[in-house]
């Protein structure tokens, strides 16, 4: 077993560690700027018995305690799961976070459905053909692509569907969903309506999902395109390689099935930071410019409410969810290449 | 151009980096010429636009944001020969406003990559020298850092400072620092295996000495490459920031701000974010080709030249 107990113990560990740091180092950020709190949650209040209210609201918060005992007593509630509720949303604030992040993850996991098998694909052909001109076009656009910002093109794409005549805008479209009793479970929506056997709703859902999917694709296609080549370039000169060549081993088999497999744990280490990378892109895509609901809605929401406990509690979430993903890529990574023991 | 990379390797031998024979191919030397030219040319123009720019632009009162009463007739109007790139959605000369954009983009790209350099080396190199508590407490600090992505960061900041240049910076530099730090960290740790630190401090060398002498200099090239090469991402992520509301407030001339600004008008009016987002994506892109090249030319591992059997 490549993986140990002792292991996994201690990076879980240092997860709940960092994120006790996280939340110590959000509250703080909050509470020490400038621009009272306490007058925010009792709603700028003016008048005669302004002060009141906010004294009332100062209580409330317990922001008239010593800040190591709100510290305390924050980072109890956070691991309790409690941080009270969203002040736009006015239900629990991980309740809200969690049901938008489904919906971030449902179009992270289709983008890199996406994202890999191109930019595998390309990377290796990039890799085959090195030197000559295909070559050099395919690493030209890996860079052009690695550099592009994402919610741009996820703007001309928007238009461009919309000018073709289709409408990508939200999850899902309500009438339909309406029209064929369409509930989620999950959270997914690809999932749920598979589950149900609701195949028009399904393609509905997939038909929304597609292009902002693939205008986040951009930059782990452009990663992957560079990647693949060097590894594929680095892994063709191995003396094994060269024994298959010789052994007469057909070319298919040599780089489909050899080398592929030789590249996968460099691979899923650089995919696992870029994906942990593009939650950031689909932020700024999915609601600003595909209207879809997900973290990026709930970013802008905070931001127009002031919802201080929404952005705190994203912060935590999203820091979560870098730690997890950093874990889950190393423990892959540990499985699939023998010379990885943790 | 040739010169001007010549003397880079130069300079970089130098500072005591080992560079290897070149091995490559005389195509592939020359694609990689081709691209430090093209990315260094870029850049240049990106500076002297950044230092010019107010004095360049037909309209700079504009440029800076400012509504003049009679724009309000000219609203969306698409690009001709008295507004280059047409003019926006409050009839402002668009051409002003993106060039005055280089600025503010050079703004933050410099202080954002100089204090996380600045926060990253000396936290990395402390951790690599004072091995154990210092080493563990850096290391969580970098962790804690690195996890969080600097838009979320903008949020909080944006809550709690209001708009304006430095919630972007802020957190931009919040999260960048770790990122050196960490570099710096791997390659210093490196450099304390070395004899000559060893023999430094057993010769009683003063510590602050050891680490600037020594193990500063040595770091310093590899990470200043790095940082070369993440300047085009220091920019899309603050654009990303201004673009999601979170940073420059509206009517600054300021590329993600012009985009946002244009994205409510992109059937009518589409060169509104068309410009600013070429830009955006040349610059990027500048950055990112010195940066490559530099680092192939530092790592002769990544240019190996591939002599292959099919």
């Amino acid at each position: 077993m490549p993986l140990s107990l002792n292991y996994l113990v201690k990076r879980f560990i240092w997860i709940f560690l960092v994120v006790v740091g996280v939340v110590i180092f959000s509250y703080v950020a909050i509470i020490a700027s400038p621009g009272d709190p306490a007058v925010k949650w009792a709603g700028n209040p003016r008048g005669p018995n302004a002060s009141l209210a906010i004294e009332l609201a100062r209580r409330e918060l317990g922001l008239d305690k010593p800040l190591h005992i709100q510290v305390l007593k924050f980072v109890s509630d956070v691991f309790t799961g409690n941080i009270g509720l969203s002040i736009a949303y006015k239900i629990p604030v991980f309740e809200v976070i969690l049901r938008r992040l489904v919906a971030t993850l449902e179009l992270l996991f289709v983008t890199y459905l996406i994202a890999i098998p191109l930019g595998v694909f390309l990377g290796i052909e990039s890799a085959l053909h090195r030197g000559g001109k295909l070559d050099t076009l395919l690493q030209s656009l890996g860079t052009v692509l690695a550099n592009t910002p994402t919610f741009w093109v996820g703007a001309w794409l928007f238009l461009s569907l919309i000018l073709l005549g289709a409408y990508p805008y939200g999850r899902v479209d309500p009438k339909l969903a309406t029209a064929t009793g369409f509930h989620p479970i999950t959270g997914f929506y690809l999932i749920d309506s598979l589950i149900e056997g609701n195949i028009l709703v399904f393609a509905n859902v997939l038909s929304k999902i597609v292009p902002p999917a693939i205008a986040i694709a951009i930059y782990p296609v452009g990663v992957l395109v560079r990647l693949t080549r060097a590894l594929v370039s680095d892994t063709l000169l191995e003396d094994y390689i060269r024994a298959s060549v010789a052994w007469g081993v057909r070319r298919s088999v040599i780089i489909w099935r050899y080398t592929l497999k030789a590249i996968t744990p460099g691979l899923v280490q650089v995919i696992g930071l870029a994906f942990a990378y593009s939650l950031v892109d689909a932020m700024a895509v999915e609601y600003v410019v595909f209207g879809r609901e997900g973290l990026g809605s709930l970013l802008v929401d905070s931001l127009n409410y002031s919802d201080f406990r929404i952005a705190i509690g994203l912060v935590i979430v999203v820091a979560v969810f870098y730690l997890l993903v950093n874990t889950l890529t190393d423990i892959i990574q540990a499985l699939i290449d023998p010379k990885v023991r943790l | 151009m040739d010169a001007v990379l010549s003397n880079f390797m130069k300079l970089l031998k130098s500072s005591g980096l080992k560079l290897y024979q070149d091995l490559t191919k005389s195509t592939e030397k020359y694609i990689r010429r081709t691209r430090f030219k093209v990315g260094l040319t870029i850049t240049l123009i990106v500076f002297v636009l950044a230092l010019i720019g107010p004095w360049v632009v037909p309209y700079p009162d504009e440029g800076a944001g400012y509504v003049p009463p009679e724009a309000s007739l000219r609203e969306k109007k698409p690009p001709s020969l008295t507004f280059f790139f047409g003019t926006d959605t409050r009839g402002r000369d668009l051409f002003s406003r993106v060039i005055m954009g280089v600025r503010s983009a050079v703004i933050q790209i410099i202080t954002v990559i100089m204090l996380s350099l600045a926060i990253g080396l000396v936290a990395g190199i402390l951790a690599a020298y004072f091995k154990g508590v210092v080493e563990v407490v850096l290391n969580y600090l970098i962790e804690l850092f690195i996890s969080i992505p600097a838009v979320i960061i903008a949020l909080v900041l944006r809550l709690a400072l209001g708009p304006g240049l430095l919630t972007v910076i802020t957190s931009l530099v919040v999260t960048w620092w770790s990122w050196y730090a960490r570099v710096t960290y791997v390659y210093a740790r490196s450099v304390m295996e070395m004899d000559y630190v060893t023999l430094a401090r057993l010769s009683g060398l003063n510590p602050l000495k050891i680490m600037s002498r020594h193990v500063m200099r040595n770091v310093l090239t590899p990470v200043l490459v790095q940082a070369v090469t993440d300047m085009g991402s220091v920019l899309l992520e603050a654009s990303t920031i201004n673009f999601l509301g979170l940073g420059l407030p509206l009517n600054s001339p300021e590329w993600g701000v012009i985009m946002y600004e244009g994205l409510s008008v992109l059937e009518i009016a589409p060169w509104v974010s068309a410009f600013p987002g070429i830009f955006l994506l040349i610059t990027a892109l500048g950055f990112s080709l010195v940066g490559d090249t530099l680092r192939e030319e530092m790592d002769p591992r990544l240019r190996r030249r591939w002599r292959l059997w099919f």
